[in-house]
């Protein structure tokens, strides 16, 4: 491997850096932003001013002379870091961030031209940007911004990939299951200049598409079918796991899915299924552990709901302003709490779906019941009467968590330093006043206000966010890398103007259709690239940040299994309903309290997809522990993909797999062919929409012969294990 | 040179968050191309992201062994003689103390609980150890006794969750595997992290205490299994034997090569790797579980039986684990939750104290005699104390305590026969060298060779570490 060439990338961007700041002035943003942030903000930021310095502000930084706009010479600010003492010298030895003579450079620049500051660029209104030309063949306007990138950068697009990598790469991140070798075949015949286009639109329409995207949203939800901490009872909720899935097959516009989950119940005449929704904020944890403070846990559920949302929808750490007004961010302790009042005055109800009309109000009832007797001291027996006569109410029918608002609001106080038994000012719900104005109104605001202004127009961030996830999902990585911070500590776009071009279009375009933009983002030549590794773009750009080529993509969790199942050809397809059990050994209980249900699923069931495996959150399937799986604790923004070796035995040697080998194994001598050779295409198809070159059919029919000399009926079974361990079998290619 | 300054700019101003992706997916070229300084978050020579990295100082300690007695011994039985709280046996405690404090069960007119347990002192430094721990008073000269303990949560699963990741929430990363991230794996054959179990029932919280929480599963803690076949999903398929798994992982590997030849994706090279060291783990593990190899002598010594698993049979694997590489094992032992009722601290504490008590003074003992102990830490405790207070139960029982309460360490450079800390006479609250369990964590990070305030992963937009913001080093305590 050519390591010499790399050796000689890494000086070029450490120097490029300073030879080009004295070329041209430093942008602010670009520039200067990320290394006041890094180094400064934490003492003379926006929480902490100390000697009553403060940098994150021109009006701050000025005034306390520290900054002398056009007077480097004149400014304590370059006094300071450039201290001959090494104590005195800012930022202290103990802060760690100690400044390179190219950084004093960039920022005594910056200072000589005016030391302008400019927004965050995250946080100013998404405009529709100019659409760049480029002299590379393109096919949608995103190639245009992706190829005008690399044309400056001089280097050039890949190839478009074969047909065969195509299909598989598409029918994976839209429907996440692997194409039939009929589909592969079908795909293969068809000559027509807009063969691809038709493959994609039958994928959008595809069932299985809610079901592949709605796994990642689900990631975000934090979506289990259980209550968490140590007991973790079981909970039923997966109607509101349906309902993501309904959802996204029926393409529900993003700004009204968003409404429905943050405040379904407050539409006016919410429907059922609108209620439904709400159960986004019903996936938090719950401790049942004996001994426990409720207020506590309400109260650690609340943080939860304002942190993940601020996660989801805003791309943004409010959880950090919990404890104190944010380090870096321009959100105070105030802002987090006016956020985590909309959240405060809910109930959480469990919800009967169908079944006699009065039985939710009998089950209310019942529930008042309890409470009157427990306030009342009635004895133990008394109230596991009424328990039981509430189990027996739901058990008639399907339930599942929602949000309610109560009618009797909570007073909600700044919690000092994050400890809900210290109370500070009272506030009231409002937005993060870096981001939107709060309006002027006696009428207190509720979800459904914050809802309905986390999707408005004015919103900096949530088409950005949001189309930012959506490009992870096809290259692997966010036009933003930190896709779960677009604060000033996050990355910059690598493409800012194709980032709100895209947000634009989500917005306007789309009609904040997904389905318009899952379309326009895998119909592009960008996205269409090979993945073949270059050696000019290895040199250049090694972690190809400017999408010369596509990526290899380690397949999740749940689609190792899905594809599988497919290969195999045991797919259940069917939609919806509780969670199943396929097989898993008993011992997954040895580290929790309880010995959890586990009844393994017999028949049709035992071959659903893996988005429909039963959620214990404390004891999650291996399958998924193994392959990075999301944990169902926090909301996951983006899966890590790890390459170990307890993967590696999982994929040979755990049960589930072992039996769908054997059944892959049965299909290509049923279906394969008349003779090995054929067989082995077959087979290669079903894995990995290809055929074999003559190398790898060779090794594959050498190693079928000498399992044939160990025991004829299991060769083929032993040769599809094979298969289904290759690097290619769960890489998206 | 082509690339234009933007992209210059661009790789520089990402560079930073590219750590968090080491050896996840990204290859190894493009690693060393960008990676040159940090030097402990970067993998080595070797492309696999387990391998050795260097500390940030020398360690004391190449290995931990955390035995974790879960569900929360009693310090006032085992280790805590009060006089005091004996004499005031019945009265209600004065509200000075419990005044703003918050408990689990009992309520504010509980009763103080004297200890019907005798105490004697041991050894030179003198250690007051009661009569259900006799072995202790053997290597009472060996560790290091921390009187001072607290914590800051009194709920088992949220405190277990404190102790080892430093929060209460799950979702972080284990000590175990914060090490692993932060100095690789000694073990080319075995997981830098393993976990152990025994007793009646499961320690509580289940994955969450080996999971790697955010950072990749790469340095995810590997929980062994009761058996002969230690890890999931170890033994191969029905009808593999040695010579036919070695051609299936043959063929899996050439034709993975293959590929990697046709992509020229180094990721392929780590999965390559990754099945070389599964079959590895394959040959090693029965070996490392066969216990029948030791000495008569020492399996008396542990009250070990090959074949039969208890927490002696898994000290003995610690002390095998530890020889064969790997850097942190935890060793789970329920349940000492002693409320009263049918778990009360008469019997039931009779009886986990004999499960232990030998086999721990016989680690402690062997790890010396075979001149492992001197970089081996070996630390015992539970997630919290228990209450001076009895509770209302039919049976004598305490409450869950965080305010004060008893571990202790030995090995990996702290100081032998020393004791450190002090609670006031009702055992209520520490009068004398506290130490937070943020600052044990500081600790043992620091005995590794970590720097707890260097070792961070960035997640979410904030750098985490195992000590969230808290945390010092307890220097008194180093030898």
């Amino acid at each position: 491997m050519p390591l010499p060439s790399l050796s000689r990338l890494a000086p070029a961007v450490l120097l490029l850096t300073p030879a080009v700041a004295r070329a041209e002035p430093v942008d602010f943003a670009r520039d200067v932003r990320p290394l006041l942030s890094n180094a400064c903000f934490k003492c003379h930021g926006p929480a902490s001013q100390m000697g009553k310095v403060r940098l994150d502000t021109r009006e701050g930084a000025v005034k306390s002379g520290a900054i002398v706009p056009g007077r480097p010479d004149k400014s304590t600010l370059v006094e300071r870091i450039c201290e001959p003492d090494d104590e005195a010298r800012m930022p202290p030895p103990e802060a760690g961030k100690r400044l390179t003579p190219a950084q004093i450079q960039t920022l005594k620049q910056w200072i000589a031209e005016g030391a302008e500051y400019t927004p965050h660029w995250a946080f100013g209104r998404v405009t529709r940007p100019q659409v760049p030309n480029t002299k590379h063949q393109t096919r949608n306007t995103i190639d245009q911004f992706v190829f005008a990138r690399l044309e400056k950068a001089g280097l050039t697009p890949s190839a478009e990939a074969d047909k065969s990598t195509l299909i598989r790469r598409v029918t994976l991140d839209l429907t996440g299951l692997l194409p039939t070798p009929a589909e592969v075949d079908a795909f293969l015949r068809d000559e027509s200049p807009d063969a691809y286009e038709k493959l994609v639109d039958r994928l959008l329409a595809s069932p299985h598409y809610g079901e592949r995207q709605a796994r990642h949203w689900l990631d975000l939800a934090r979506y289990a079918d259980s209550n968490g901490y140590t007991i973790d009872g079981p909970r039923s909720i997966w109607p509101y796991r349906d309902w993501v899935i309904r959802a996204l097959n029926n393409d529900l516009p993003f700004d009204q899915f968003t409404t429905q989950q943050l405040a379904g119940d407050l539409l006016p005449g919410a429907t059922a299924d609108q209620k439904v929704a709400t159960g986004f904020h019903r996936n938090t944890s719950f401790n049942e552990e004996g001994g426990t403070d409720a207020e506590q846990f309400r109260v650690e559920r609340t943080v939860d709901r304002t942190n993940t949302t601020g996660a989801v929808w805003l791309g943004l750490t409010v959880g950090c302003a919990q404890c104190h007004t944010h380090k870096y961010d321009p959100i105070t302790a105030h802002d987090y709490y006016r956020l985590y009042a909309f959240f405060d005055s809910c109930d959480e109800p469990t919800m009967p779906l169908g079944g006699p009309p009065n039985l939710e109000a009998t089950i209310a009832k019942l529930g008042h019941m309890e409470a009157w007797i427990q306030k009342n001291g009635g004895s133990r027996e008394d109230i596991d009467l009424v328990k039981v006569e509430i189990k027996r109410a739901q058990g008639k029918l399907t339930t599942t968590l929602v949000m309610r608002e109560r009618a009797a609001t909570r007073v909600t106080h700044v919690q000092i330093r994050g400890d809900f038994l210290r109370k500070g000012d009272v506030v009231q719900p409002g937005y993060p006043s870096a981001l939107g104005t709060t309006p002027e109104s006696k009428k207190r605001l509720t979800r459904l206000d914050l809802a309905r202004w986390m999707v408005s127009r004015d919103n900096p961030l949530t088409a950005r966010v949001t189309v930012n996830r959506e490009w992870q999902k096809f290259f692997g990585r966010g036009i933003v890398e930190t896709e779960n911070d677009f604060g000033m500590q996050g990355n910059l776009p690598t493409h800012p103007d194709l980032l709100d071009w895209l947000a634009v279009e989500f917005m306007e375009g789309h009609g904040w259709s997904m389905k318009k933009l899952h379309r326009q983002i895998v119909t592009s030549a960008a996205y269409r690239q090979a993945s073949t590794h270059r050696a000019d773009l290895t040199a250049q750009d090694p972690r190809n940040l400017l999408l010369g080529r596509q990526t290899r993509l380690r397949l999740e969790a749940e689609v190792i299994r899905d594809a599988a199942l497919t290969a195999s050809g045991k797919l259940n397809t069917k939609i919806g309903g509780p969670g199943v059990y396929p097989p898993q050994p008993k011992e997954v209980f040895a580290f929790t309290q309880s010995q959890r249900n586990w009844p393994e699923s017999k028949g049709p069931d035992r071959f659903r997809r893996g988005v429909y495996t039963y959620i214990w959150r404390q004891s999650q399937h291996p399958l998924l522990t193994t392959f990075d799986g999301a944990d169902a604790q926090t909301a996951c923004t983006r899966r890590n993909r790890s390459n170990t070796p307890l993967q590696a035995l999982h994929l040979a040697n755990d049960p589930v797999f072992v039996e769908l080998a054997t059944e892959l194994g049965r299909r290509i001598e049923k279906s394969g062919g008349p003779d090995d050779a054929a067989k082995v295409r077959f087979a290669f198809r079903a894995c990995f929409a290809r055929d074999p070159d003559t190398g790898e059919a060779a090794r594959l029919l050498a190693y079928l012969e000498a399992q044939r000399r160990t025991n004829p009926t299991t060769a083929w079974p032993a040769t599809a294990r094979v298969l289904m361990n290759l690097d290619e079998f769960i890489t998206r290619e | 040179m082509t690339l234009s300054p933007d992209d210059a700019r661009t790789l520089a101003a990402t560079r930073r968050h590219f750590f968090r992706d080491c050896g996840v997916g990204v290859g190894a070229m493009a690693l060393s191309a960008l990676l040159n300084r940090d030097a402990h978050a970067q993998p080595a020579a070797r492309r696999d992201p387990l391998a050795p990295k260097a500390p940030h100082y020398a360690p004391k300690a190449k290995a931990v062994i955390f035995l974790f007695m879960a569900g929360a011994p009693s310090q006032l039985e085992l280790f805590e003689p009060k006089p005091e709280l004996n004499r005031l046996n019945g009265q209600v405690v004065p509200t000075s103390f419990t005044e703003g404090k918050r408990f689990a069960f009992i309520k504010g007119d509980a009763r103080l609980l004297g200890s019907r347990r005798t105490f004697a002192r041991a050894g030179q430094c003198g250690m007051d150890i009661s009569e259900l721990y006799p072995r202790h008073r053997e290597i009472a000269d060996e560790l290091c006794w921390l009187r001072g303990m607290k914590t800051d949560v009194f709920n088992h699963g949220p405190a277990k969750c404190f102790v080892n990741t430093g929060s209460p929430q799950f979702g972080r990363p284990r000590m175990g595997s914060w090490l692993t991230y932060g100095l690789g794996s000694e073990s080319d054959s075995r997981p830098g992290v393993v976990v152990l179990q025994s007793g009646p029932r499961g320690p509580r919280g289940g994955a969450a205490l080996y999971s790697s929480g955010f950072l990749p599963s790469t340095y995810q803690g590997v929980p062994f299994l009761r058996g002969p076949s230690p890890i999931l999903d170890l033994a191969p398929p029905p009808g593999y034997d040695t010579r036919r798994q070695g051609e299936f992982t043959d063929a899996v590997r050439d034709l993975n090569r293959h590929r990697r030849d046709a992509t020229g994706d180094p990721e392929i090279d780590t999965r390559i790797a990754a099945y070389e060291m599964a079959y590895r783990m394959q040959t090693a593990a029965p070996e490392l579980m066969d216990l029948s190899k030791e000495t008569r002598r020492t399996l008396e010594m542990y009250g070990a039986e090959p074949g039969r698993p208890s927490f002696a049979a898994n000290c003995l694997l610690a002390r095998r684990l530890v020889e064969r590489g790997v850097r942190f094992i935890q060793l789970y032992h329920t349940d000492w939750d002693h409320h009263g009722g049918s778990l009360d601290l008469t019997r039931p504490l009779d009886q986990i104290c004999r499960e232990t008590d030998g086999p721990c003074a016989a680690l402690v003992k062997d790890l010396k005699q075979r001149g492992m102990l001197d970089d081996t830490l070996v630390v015992w405790g539970g997630e919290f104390g228990r209450t001076p207070m009895g509770e209302n139960r039919e049976t004598i029982g305490r409450d869950h305590h965080i305010d004060a309460y008893t571990m202790w360490l030995a090995g990996g450079g702290v100081k032998r026969g020393f004791l450190y800390g002090r609670s006031d006479e009702i055992g209520y609250n520490v009068v004398e060298n506290p130490v937070h369990v943020h600052d044990l964590q500081a600790t043992i990070l620091h005995l590794m060779g970590m720097d707890h305030t260097k070792l961070t992963y960035r997640f979410q937009g904030r750098d985490y570490r195992l000590t969230d913001v808290h945390g010092n080093i307890v220097r008194d305590i180093l030898a």
